[in-house]
């Protein structure tokens, strides 16, 4: 598809990012989180919330409250509210979707927020707490429940591994590879105060673990956690007014899909993840490649998940993701670092939100590790246990939002402009 | 009342292709959805063509034969109605009539359980990516079937390969 460059290339910035704890126990509802989280994200921004026209939009499963109610806790008036379904690949999406909004007019700025209680709530990877005996096996309005819930297919990751083994079978690729994923970002993790999991672990550990579906062990898997957290998006120009360092936007990808995506299985290839139709979109139209990306962000609700990925944006070739991996390149220090906050597999789940705003914070200089000095900005680029995880210089970021094998979405920001 | 492994298996009214679509299992035949226009085969059950948008189809049965595409074992069931039959496969079947049609790759794929001839989960060390199989069909009540799939006696047609395991699967 010949794309040009986006008309609306660096017109806009993320200008604050907020977030709550990460636990295991909020002990609060979505909707007090989420006014904690954009809050939070209002303050970073310093934007004068008084003489600021405000639209929102968020994200969830029906397992969060919704927009309006959480600004009318912050006392904020909106002009402009749109509330999605989705999970993954949500995040890069609605930040394309917000600039198209205050583009349009309608709104000055844009709150995309997440609000989840990932653990003590409904979780993702398990049976809801409080459920007792087994669910009907039923279709609801079509749905393929008959061709897939009543085999047994019952999680995300039994849903995916159908094409991860694939991609093993076809590829050669390892559970030792894989493990090399989980390595990495409890590497990251182990510089991030704020990460669930924050012990570093090695290849051994994960292939130790516990299978949680066979061939892919219980460390392949990410955290499940209770969180909120908040992005906020106005136009470059409101942005060079306001406290933080310009982090623009130079393009998005929306959730592009392979030809069939409800049962994605059924078509082939299906060892190519979604990426293969985002990325033609992302890249062209930011107007940069792959040689001028600092720090990826690729989503890793699994470990398979980065690897197929950086595959399908074109990291690596496809097949080659378990080399790509394991060869130091997407480590601190390596030629592109993925995931510097732990991301989900240990910083938490955030249905991508976090890898957003840590990529947000790579620009601004400012990532929140164990520098002391780290809030201005001064890193020491020691990235042993609990030091540093500034990349130095990092200009140009990428995100690569996961959905399922066959959804992807894609976000590229710089601090050039 | 329709189940399965305990628990109620519901396909409204309003949702008559799942109803055929389990019906056909009923009278012995893996079948489905035939485009009334032009003729493609799509699985799962979809509304409408996505080869030509025709809303139209007829069931077309198939042979029930294929071969193991992908797959994996579940240890844990996190359905308590799967609680009986862990360890359990979940394959990828590839099944012959569609195979490289309408293009190169693009087949028919299903996912079912490899069980044995009584019913039970098959031992997952027998199962591999290449093995043929052959559909069978479990029971529900109210005139209705699930097809599953049993290993077959016919030898694979490529080599086989099996993931990757690290001794014996925890209990
Ligand atoms: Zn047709």
């Amino acid at each position: 598809m010949a794309r040009g460059q986006s008309a609306l290339r660096g017109k806009y910035a993320i200008v604050g990012v907020g977030e709550t704890d990460y636990s295991r126990n909020s002990g609060r509802t979505t909707r007090a989180m989420a006014a904690e989280a954009i809050n939070n994200a209002l303050d970073d921004s310093g934007i004068d919330i008084a003489n600021t026209s405000f639209g929102i939009t968020s994200y969830s499963g029906n397992d969060a409250t919704g927009s309006a109610a959480v600004m009318s806790d912050l006392g904020i008036r909106l002009d402009y509210e749109v509330d999605t379904m989705g999970g993954g690949s949500s995040t890069e999406t609605l930040i394309g979707l917000s600039m198209g909004v205050i583009e349009a007019g309608l709104c000055d700025a844009m709150v995309i927020h997440r609000t989840m209680n990932g653990y003590t709530g409904r979780r993702i990877g398990g049976t809801p707490i409080g459920a007792s005996g087994p669910p009907p096996f039923a279709t609801n309005h079509g749905d393929h429940n008959l061709h897939s819930g009543i085999y047994g297919v019952g999680s995300a990751l039994q849903s995916f591994s159908l094409a991860f083994v694939r991609h093993m079978y076809e590829f050669g690729t390892t559970p030792e590879q894989l493990a090399h994923v989980k390595m990495v970002h409890s590497k990251h993790a182990s510089n991030n105060p704020k990460a669930y999991y924050k012990e570093r672990v090695t290849v051994e550990d994960v292939l130790n673990s516990r299978y949680v579906v066979e061939p892919f062990h219980l460390l392949d898997c990410c955290v499940e956690t209770d969180n909120a957290t908040a992005i906020i998006v106005t136009s470059i120009e409101r942005a060079r007014d306001l406290r933080q360092p310009v982090t623009a936007i130079l393009g998005t990808g929306g959730r592009a899909h392979k030809a069939a995506v409800d049962y994605a299985w059924g078509h082939a290839p299906i060892t190519h993840q979604g990426g293969i139709h985002t990325r033609d979109i992302v890249f062209s139209n930011a107007g940069v490649g792959h040689e001028d990306i600092d720090v990826t962000g690729a989503y890793d609700a699994f470990t398979f998940t980065t690897l197929m990925q950086l595959e399908a944006y074109g990291f690596c070739e496809i097949g080659e993701g378990g080399d790509y991996v394991s060869s130091g390149a997407i480590e601190l220090g390596g030629r592109r670092p993925n995931n510097t906050s732990g991301g989900h597999l240990c910083e938490a789940y955030t249905h991508g939100m976090n890898m957003v705003i840590e990529n947000v914070r790579q620009l601004r200089g400012t990532v929140d590790d164990y520098c002391s000095d780290w809030k201005a900005g001064v890193h020491i680029y020691d990235y042993s246990e609990r030091r540093c995880r500034q990349v130095r210089d990092a200009q140009v970021t990428m995100n690569l939002g996961w959905a399922q094998p066959a959804t992807s979405s894609a976000l590229i920001m710089t601090n050039q402009l | 009342m329709a189940e399965y492994l305990g628990a109620q298996v519901i396909v409204p009214p309003n949702d008559p292709a799942h109803r055929e679509y389990l019906e056909e299992a009923a009278h012995g035949r893996l079948s489905v959805q035939r485009c009334g226009n032009c003729r493609h085969l799509r699985y799962p059950v979809r509304t409408a063509c996505p080869e030509c948008r025709s809303f139209e189809y007829e069931w077309q049965p198939l042979t029930g034969k294929g071969t193991v595409y992908s797959y994996y074992v579940v240890p844990h069931p996190i359905n308590p109605a799967f609680r009986e039959v862990v360890p359990y496969v979940v394959a990828l079947i590839e099944l012959d009539e569609a195979r490289d049609t309408p293009q190169p790759g693009r087949a028919l794929r299903v996912v079912a359980n490899i069980v044995r001839e009584d019913g039970q989960s098959e031992n997952a060390d027998r199962v591999a990516i290449g093995q043929r199989v052959d559909v069978t069909f479990v029971h529900l009540g109210d005139g209705w079937a699930l097809p599953q799939f049993r290993l077959s006696d016919e030898s694979p047609e490529h080599e086989t390969w099996q993931i990757p395991t690290r001794g014996p699967a925890p209990a």
